[in-house]
């Protein structure tokens, strides 16, 4: 399939700031990123802690060892970004990055709870800078009494609900594999961001959005809440215990549909390699199934700091000399 | 009058069930127009599952399930698959932005209503098309179960306690999941149409938007060709990571804990009075940690046992520890963090009730223009008129017409999710 010209693409001129880790934010820009929109993902000096979990490609002893450029979970939720590098807790880092919302439509975080705020970064901050910003904060709470609680996926798995349906009745409540609450937490903050974005044309000044993890899981408890609420009772709140067979990660990749639609695709790295990527949760195409596009683009992560010339130099028109005394100076 | 994201924006919504209800809920909590489309042959399964509301008279109009997921529409009687309401259908295409439907309405599948079709009522018409495998491929008219679609992305083969097999969620997780997924696809298909004036026909395959949930699996396959262990509770590269037993009533508790780096280690000893862990060889750092997380979860597990799940959140969140109770329904509607932010609205419904119960808000909090529950789940036909007479145009003589031939009414045949 030849790729789409990048106006077809439905995200297409909408720019974004990323100052996401983990899952839940850089999943919600990855997607924006893959339908189109020109994300710049700003990345502590020391990268995404994403980079360093795995899984990693085998090396000689067969150990996975870790590597910055070469984490499963970074690689795949990054796709279609710039990457730069920015510690903004420094004064200088923080001018920087209040010049960058100046730049952009859409600023994601998932920050932890209050850092923006004590360094001068909250909405109510960069709305001087930006008054048409979207900012959209994903949070394990969201503010209020936990508003400052430590979180995990795990921790946020178990405080929405889900957990506790998840698992065998006699035996302890069990995770979903992978980091559900985090992805759904991002999903949400997605399509909250695309809702947003229509909303703007009519009312002309930005929004803050929050989306609490623990919120989106309570809404889709099936029907345990709506029964709770209409009768007060949890007869059927108890956990699952049905084991079923299930397809392999490899039957899967190898199923005769995934195949014939082209949903997985292979994405190559300069560092990491080429691998196969899971493609577009949805497509937007012109009618019937065709070639024709999806809406949609594949594409690769960014390398540490890999886009630090073209987004500070380039966009923010500051000069060499500049970048190299940041460098030493460790803010970039 | 008071504006929302997505306010002036119509979508004719065609779906039943969990996935498509879900997407539509949403757009409507954003302030779109969803008009939902039943008939008395063709009608949502939700509205019967529910054992009590059945006895009771109209029990359609009753079901919590329902009227949770179907807050924020408006509700029309319209049989498809009468050539009448058809032209009708059409007619009302033209009026609106989008179109939803997830074959619960055979009538989608033939040739009459088809996207072309659709495209001739209303040239850049937005058709979104939930499915469990997409619109072409060997597998495109099977039908699947949200259920099942977590097996089939392969989501339920890491899932699972170590020592059995794989599990899959405690819910029909691929449903919702699909149902985001289409409403942002909905609002891209906006976006894009307001800057190039042409309509899409979206498409979301369940499958597929569940294996974009684990993407890291899959690259990670393609590394290595290695199914990973199942990890049950436990992560890669975090230890002490997991789901302990806590005092009871009435029934145990769980909490769950989540231990990233050796300065939250020593904070859990701390609190756990058994600062001598932290020096112990055996668990100086997260590799041997991980190696030696029985002994480590048997701790643990003594300690906890000793005390509510609120209580040790309390006092691990109070030293910097990750940990949340692993809540159950009736906890999170008594939960102090929702209660409040005001995460649960009083809502009444024409025949459910008048009396206010609670319902999950709007999981997405805007600052300039707060979402909540506007109206009430629509009963069978609620807004008949309002479709018929307002929108099409139809005098009381036609709308009475068609009701006798059966197009529309107040009323669904319950033999049909009898």
């Amino acid at each position: 399939m030849t790729p789409e010209a990048a106006e077809d693409l439905p995200l297409f001129g909408f720019t974004v700031l990323e100052v996401g880790e983990g899952v839940s934010a850089p999943y919600c820009g990855k997607l924006l990123a893959d339908y189109g929109a020109d994300v710049i993902k700003v990345e502590p000096l020391e990268g995404d802690p994403a980079r360093r979990h795995g899984p990693f490609p085998d090396d000689a002893t067969g150990a996975g060892l870790p590597h910055p450029e070469k984490s499963a979970l970074f690689l795949y939720l990054n796709t279609n970004k710039k990457g730069v590098t920015l510690d903004f807790s420094t004064a200088s880092g923080a001018r920087l990055l209040r010049r960058l919302v100046e730049e952009v439509d859409v600023l994601v975080e998932n920050q932890p709870p209050g850092r923006l705020e004590e360094l001068a970064l909250s909405y109510q901050k960069l709305a001087h800078v930006n008054p048409r910003l979207l900012m959209i904060s994903v949070k394990p709470f969201g503010e209020g009494p936990y508003g400052r609680w430590n979180a995990t996926n795990l921790t946020s798995f178990a405080s929405g609900g889900q957990m506790y349906l998840t698992g065998d009745p006699d035996r302890e409540p069990l995770l979903t594999g992978g980091y559900q609450a985090e992805y759904q937490a991002g999903l949400n903050a997605f399509a909250a961001t695309l809702a947003a974005l229509l909303g703007l044309a009519v009312m002309e000044v930005g929004q803050h959005v929050e989306v609490s993890a623990m919120e989106c899981q309570a809404c889709v408890l099936e029907n345990r809440l709506p029964d709770y609420a209409y009768r007060r009772s949890d007869a059927l709140s108890r956990r699952h215990g049905n084991v079923n067979s299930a397809l392999t990660l490899e039957e899967a990749l190898a199923s005769p549909q995934m195949r014939a639609r082209r949903y997985f695709q292979e994405v190559d790295h300069p560092v990491a390699g080429r691998w196969v990527y899971p493609g577009p949760p949805f497509r937007l195409t012109d009618g019937p199934p065709s070639d024709g596009g999806w809406g949609w683009r594949a594409g690769r992560a960014p390398l540490l700091g890999e886009h630090n010339e073209k987004v500070f130099g380039g966009l923010l028109g500051l000069e060499r000399s500049d970048l190299v005394r940041l460098r030493a100076a460790g803010v970039i | 009058m008071y504006r929302l994201p997505l306010s002036g924006i119509r979508v004719l919504d065609l779906t039943m069930g969990w996935a498509g209800p879900y997407a539509s809920r949403l757009l409507g909590d954003m302030g779109a127009e969803v008009i939902k489309i039943e008939s008395a042959k063709n009608w949502d399964v939700t509205r019967s599952p529910d054992l009590r509301s059945q006895d009771e008279e109209k029990g359609y109009n009753r079901s919590s399930h329902f009227n949770h997921l179907n807050r924020n529409k408006l509700g029309c009687a319209l049989d498809l698959s009468h050539p009448r309401g058809r032209e009708l259908f059409l007619e009302l295409v033209a009026l609106s932005d989008a179109v939803m439907e997830d074959h619960s309405d055979d009538a989608m599948d033939d040739p009459g209503l088809s996207y072309d079709v659709l495209r001739q009522a209303r040239p850049d018409t937005i058709l979104v098309t939930i499915s469990a495998h997409g619109k072409d491929g060997s597998e495109a008219g099977h039908v699947v179960g949200g259920a099942h679609a977590e097996q089939l992305a392969g989501l339920a083969s890491v899932t699972g306690y170590p020592d059995r097999g794989p599990h899959k969620s405690g819910i029909s997780y691929s449903d919702p999941e699909s149902g985001i997924s289409a409403a942002a696809a909905l609002c891209a298909a906006l976006l894009y149409r307001r800057r190039t004036g042409r309509g899409r026909w979206v498409e979301v395959a369940q499958r597929e938007s569940m294996a974009s949930l684990m993407g890291e699996f899959f690259v990670g396959f393609s590394m290595n060709g290695r199914q990973p262990p199942l990890l049950g509770n436990r992560h890669r590269s975090m230890a002490p990571h997991g789901c302990y037993p806590c005092a009871g009533p009435p029934e145990a508790g769980w909490l769950a804990i989540a231990v990233a780096s050796d300065a939250e280690f020593a904070a859990l000893c701390r609190v756990m009075g058994r600062s001598e862990l932290a020096a112990d060889a055996r668990f100086a750092d997260v590799v041997s940690r991980y190696r030696h997380q029985d002994e480590l979860d048997e701790a643990i597990s003594a300690w906890t046992q000793g005390k509510t799940p609120g209580e040790a959140a309390m006092v691990l969140q109070e030293a910097g520890v990750a940990a949340s109770p692993v809540a159950s329904v009736v906890d999170l509607m008594e939960d102090p963090h929702l209660r409040e932010r005001g995460f649960f609205e009083k809502t009444a419904h024409l025949e459910a009730g008048v009396r206010l119960r609670r319902m999950e808000g709007v999981p997405w909090r805007l600052s300039l223009t707060p979402a909540h529950v506007r109206l009430s789940a629509p009963c069978f036909g609620e807004h008949n008129d309002y479709v018929f007479r307002h929108l099409l145009g139809l005098s009381a003589e036609e709308v009475a017409d068609l009701e006798r031939q059966g197009v529309t009414g107040h009323e669904p045949d319950e033999a049909v999710h009898g």
